[in-house]
């Protein structure tokens, strides 16, 4: 079948040649270009001290991605010796892209993971080291909520902003379903009776993301908690701690997951649920391609530039639950930033983190994303704008706990995730559900038997 | 008339395949040409209007000069060593006389079938230990290695297709070996040495795995490590990422259009005859 | 053909560079990766555990899971060998163009499956472009979550899988049937055979070689080569339900960091895919015997 040429002389022999070169020039031309596009780029000081810092944000705070971009510009304008070089990270790969860094100690000088857990599992595997170490205690005493990452009497991260997890509806598709527009779902059947009314006019009541498992696990953070009488109860079950056993744990599981599974049934979800991510699903409400959304206050802020402040209620989520943390809210610093154990100029990477808590700089923070700095200093005066007042009133009404900061990364990950893609693709029973929960708790326990002898102490301490 | 219908049938056929064939690549296309509003209001119309602004836009968003320049990099360094290393393993294979002979080869053609997911963890650790994890060395070393069975197959095969007597008689002219390999091997397999370039180049442009386990900074990553892991990041801005797989084509897009037999040859070289 | 010569010392030498390189490539990471499979714990920090790796991963639901996709994939091989062969043989009957046809459906083969995987991402969700297209001309009912559902989402991969490796096929066959003598189908011709008798009866048989090393290179490929799909296309979702043992090795190796694990399931992997390498070494010495 082949029909090469291999006459030892010859016009076709030249041809090749020919077009070897070709492809020689080829590739040494697409080598130029691109080394022209590089180019392009500011020359690098010689000798600066580099930081490379992994950043996530954007999906909880529409435009954090642009602020901190300013924040390097400005700071490497003052300090001509520090680089910063910004990493935006992806939710879906957040976890197991640092942990994949993590087993060659490489990557970056300064990564940000989610609160709690997710941020003091790397701490104690000796991928992080705290910050408390490289900044004064009376800078950290500004930070609002840094207990979030309090192990051993050390904070391990800093946190930049807050941010509650309100249900939003579009007022406009409420009133199209006969609906009282200013009336926010309050009690669990609220909820589902302005759902029926909604899907009874040919609106799709909720508009979520499932594909990277985010909805599910935030189904998780706000009704698994509601159950809960205690963050206790959660640590013992994950920890074996006595107490609360994992039983138990299962049994409020199934539960929630049967709760989720009515939802999917009665088609009160948009139907492609499961092939959007988060961020994906989110665009239907801008898009008033559904009626209601749990979303972030960064989101909502961002939506009411789009449809119209006017047009959208906020409340805290609806009450479905009967523990006694049914009744706190849903604020997290979400996620934060710590200093790597790798990191050559931990001192640099330290003070470039504190500079962002300068005053202006999350007042600058604020006006450009309409995200609550998580600073004492903030003065909560300059929050004007309507909505952001409903919003940062939720905020700081209640108590409040994200469950999801409170399960091992890896539980998270492997149990958490999947289980909840499980019930929203209808691919499984609830008791499926929870028997993934079931393994993977029991699998992490046995195999990262350090973390987990960490997390029992963690669990003791902070009880 | 029968025979018509028939014709008309097959072309039919044909078509409809073409489509199917050619339809992702087009709606990559069109979509890169769209802007993010065009989309959402309607991802299957052409672009109206036509905007370049993902195209720019793929160069701010992502470091995509680096990463081509990374994979052009690291595909002309481990695709000329490895043709280097596999056409004097080849020339021995085919002209030599050694023990163990076709041992090595059946080692190379049992190599080519070995899955590379096999190798990622422990070269990882190796890689891991002399410190070149995140260099673009790391990579460039392993599809060099990765490489060779199968060019050493496909040189081999090549080989052993020459006229012997050219080689012989240059032997007993008193030729040293690496002087008929360059002199009279080497010219004459200059269109086999082609086809296994592309084919090659081909191959580590589109690695994944590797690239993505092995280089984990941002400004070090091939365009294929790169754009898998945007991914997830610019979900919701579809033209942006659809531009940046444009982008990530066009090479292979343009190489095909004037090398396609080169192409077809090497490609299909690990279908017996 | 080989001439009788004496055993040489020089070709040795030819060969050192490739047999380093093969041996530092291959040899030591496959030794390596038994080994670690003994092993748990990370890199630098090894904790010997007898055979416990193993006797996790078969009590593993996610691993079973995995194996079980590869093998469903592996049905994608009768398909896209079907499919390729009867588009070869339209291709061979001479119609018009058709070695454009036949550049046109070639070209998927050599798309990086990233981009195709971003590409279809796009196309196959629930409200992608597909769905969109199929309510659009009242055929709705057809449209489903191709990638959000378990029940979807493996037959989903497979389709991809087909879409881009059934020009490899064709290219494969056409050139493969345009090499059968025609002397043969003329024969056949006179003795008064139709068009698709002597397609089945004379060409395909002829061919059969070249249909045995075609299904033999793309077991091979589905069984070891289709990480890129999955992450791209779903990272294993949903809950797991499209993971495959690349994508398993990739996610408890370096995501999770149980390298013990992951080695275990390499071995597995191993043991599968030297079955299909054992048949795909004696069709290679075969077809090296017949070219003799």
């Amino acid at each position: 079948m082949d029909n090469l040429s291999i006459g030892p002389t010859g016009q076709r022999r030249r041809g090749w040649r020919q077009r070897l070169k070709t492809t020689v020039t080829a590739i040494a031309a697409l080598a130029a270009i691109a080394t022209a596009g590089l180019s392009t780029r500011p020359a690098q000081a010689a000798d600066a001290t580099k930081i490379t810092y992994w950043f996530w944000g954007e999906s909880d705070i529409p435009g954090i991605d642009t602020w901190m971009k300013g924040m390097v510009s400005k700071y490497q304008a003052v300090h001509a010796d520090t680089q910063i070089n910004v990493v935006p990270q992806s939710s879906d790969t957040l976890i197991g892209g640092f942990r994949l860094a993590s087993q060659s100690h490489s990557g970056p000088d300064i990564d940000t993971q989610w609160a709690t857990l997710p941020t003091l599992t790397p701490y104690w595997n000796k991928a992080a080291v705290a910050i408390s170490d490289y900044v004064p205690a009376t800078e950290i005493a500004q930070w609002v909520n840094a207990s979030e990452n309090e192990a051993g009497g050390k904070i391990v991260a800093m946190p930049i902003y807050l941010i509650g997890v309100p249900l939003v509806w579009n007022k406009d598709l409420f009133k199209k379903a006969g609906l009282d527009p200013d009336k926010a779902p309050v009690t669990w059947s609220d909820f589902l009776a302005d759902c029926a009314a909604l899907k009874a006019h040919g609106i799709t009541p909720i508009g979520m993301g499932n594909s990277d498992g985010s909805f599910g696990a935030w189904m998780f953070a706000i009704y698994l908690k509601q159950e809960l009488n205690s963050l206790d109860e959660l640590k013992s079950a994950i920890g074996n701690t006595g107490g609360f056993s994992l039983d138990q744990f299962d049994g409020l599981l199934t539960k929630m997951y049967a709760m989720m599974a009515d939802l999917v049934a009665k088609g009160y979800i948009n139907s492609d649920v499961s092939s959007l991510s988060l961020t994906q699903g989110w665009q239907l409400f801008p898009q008033q391609k559904a009626a209601m959304a749990f979303t972030t206050d960064g989101n909502v802020l961002s939506w009411g530039k789009t449809l119209g402040e006017d047009k959208i209620g906020v409340a805290a989520p609806p009450i479905w639950g009967g523990g006694k943390l049914a009744d706190t809210y849903d604020v997290t610093q979400s996620s934060d930033e710590f200093i790597t154990s790798w990191a050559k100029n931990k001192q640099a990477a330290a003070d470039f983190l504190v500079w962002l808590h300068q005053p202006d700089n999350m007042a600058a923070l604020y006006t450009q994303t309409g995200a609550f700095p998580a600073d004492k200093r903030f003065p909560t005066s300059s929050i004007t704008d309507g909505l952001a007042k409903q919003l940062f009133a939720l905020d700081t009404a209640k108590q409040s706990i994200w469950l999801e900061n409170y399960i091992p990364p890896e539980v998270d990950s492997d149990a958490d995730t999947p289980a909840g893609q499980l019930i929203l693709s209808k691919s499984g029973t609830p008791e499926q559900a929870v028997a993934i929960w079931n393994r993977v708790i029991k699998k992490w326990r046995m195999q990262q038997i350090p973390e987990f002898i960490q997390f029992k102490k963690w669990a003791g301490g902070n009880s | 008339m029968r025979r018509h219908a028939s014709a008309l049938g097959q072309q039919a056929l044909l078509i409809l395949l073409c489509i199917v064939s050619l339809y992702p690549l087009w709606f990559i296309l069109q979509t890169a040409l769209k802007t993010q509003q065009d989309y959402t209001r309607n991802p299957t119309d052409l672009p109206a209007p036509f905007s370049l602004q993902s195209f720019a836009a793929v160069f701010r968003a992502m470091p995509f000069a680096q990463w081509t320049l990374n994979s052009a990099l690291v595909a002309l360094v481990s695709v000329a060593a490895a043709t280097v290393i596999a056409l004097l393993a080849a020339y021995a294979v085919a002209f030599g006389r050694f023990r163990g002979q076709t041992t090595f080869l059946s080692l190379n053609i049992a190599l080519m079938a070995l899955p590379p997911v096999a190798l990622v963890v422990p070269l990882f650790t190796v890689m891991v230990q002399v410190g070149l994890i995140n260099t673009l060395p790391s990579v460039m070393l392993v599809y060099t290695g990765l490489l060779i069975p199968f060019s050493v197959f496909f040189l081999t095969n090549f080989l052993r297709e020459l006229p012997l007597d050219v080689i012989e008689a240059a032997t007993i002219d008193g030729a040293s070996h690496p002087r008929i390999l360059l002199r009279i091997v080497l010219p004459l397999s200059l269109a086999t040495l082609f086809t296994l370039i592309v084919v090659n180049t081909i191959w580590v442009w589109n690695e994944l795995l590797f690239a993505l386990v092995f280089l984990q900074n941002n400004d070090g990553r091939t365009v294929m490590a790169g754009l898998a892991l945007f991914q997830g990041r610019y979900s919701v801005n579809e033209p942006l990422m659809m531009a940046g797989a444009f982008l990530s084509i066009l090479p292979l897009l343009i190489l095909y259009l004037f090398s396609q037999r080169a192409f077809v040859r090497g490609m299909t070289s690990g279908i017996g005859k | 053909m080989m001439l009788r010569r004496p055993r040489q010392l020089w070709p040795y030498l030819f060969i050192l560079p490739a047999l380093i390189a093969l041996a530092g490539t291959f040899a030591y990471p496959l030794a390596a990766v038994i080994r670690f499979s003994f092993y748990a714990g990370s890199v630098g920090d090894l904790t010997y555990v007898g055979t416990m790796n193993y006797q996790g991963l078969f009590q593993d639901p996610d691993f079973l899971q995995s194996i079980l996709n590869n093998l469903k994939l592996l049905l994608t091989v009768p398909v896209m060998t079907v499919l390729a062969l009867l588009i070869a043989l339209v291709l061979n009957s001479q119609v018009k163009g058709w070695r454009h046809y036949r550049a046109i459906v070639f070209l998927p083969y050599i798309l990086p499956a990233t981009a195709i995987g971003l590409s279809f991402s796009y196309l196959l969700s629930g409200n992608g472009v597909l769905n969109t297209l199929l309510r659009n001309h009242g055929i709705g009912f057809l449209a489903r979550d191709w990638l959000g559902s378990a029940a979807n989402v493996v037959p989903t991969i497979g389709s991809v899988i087909i879409w881009q490796q059934l020009g490899f096929g064709i290219v494969v066959f056409v050139a493969a049937l345009l090499a059968v003598p025609t002397e043969l189908v003329e024969a056949a011709r006179i003795d008064g055979a139709t068009g698709w008798q002597i397609q089945w009866s004379i060409l395909v048989p002829n061919i059969r070689r070249t249909i045995e090393f075609f299904v033999i290179v793309e077991a091979i490929t589905v069984l070891s080569s289709i990480f890129t799909y999955v992450y791209v296309l779903t990272k294993g979702g949903p809950a797991n339900t499209s993971s495959v043992m690349e994508f398993y090795i990739f996610q408890n190796g370096f995501e999770n960091g149980a390298i013990g694990a992951a080695s275990a399931a390499v071995v597995v992997l191993l043991v599968l895919a030297s079955i299909f390498i054992g048949i795909y070494l004696r069709l290679q010495a075969r077809a090296v015997r017949v070219a003799r």
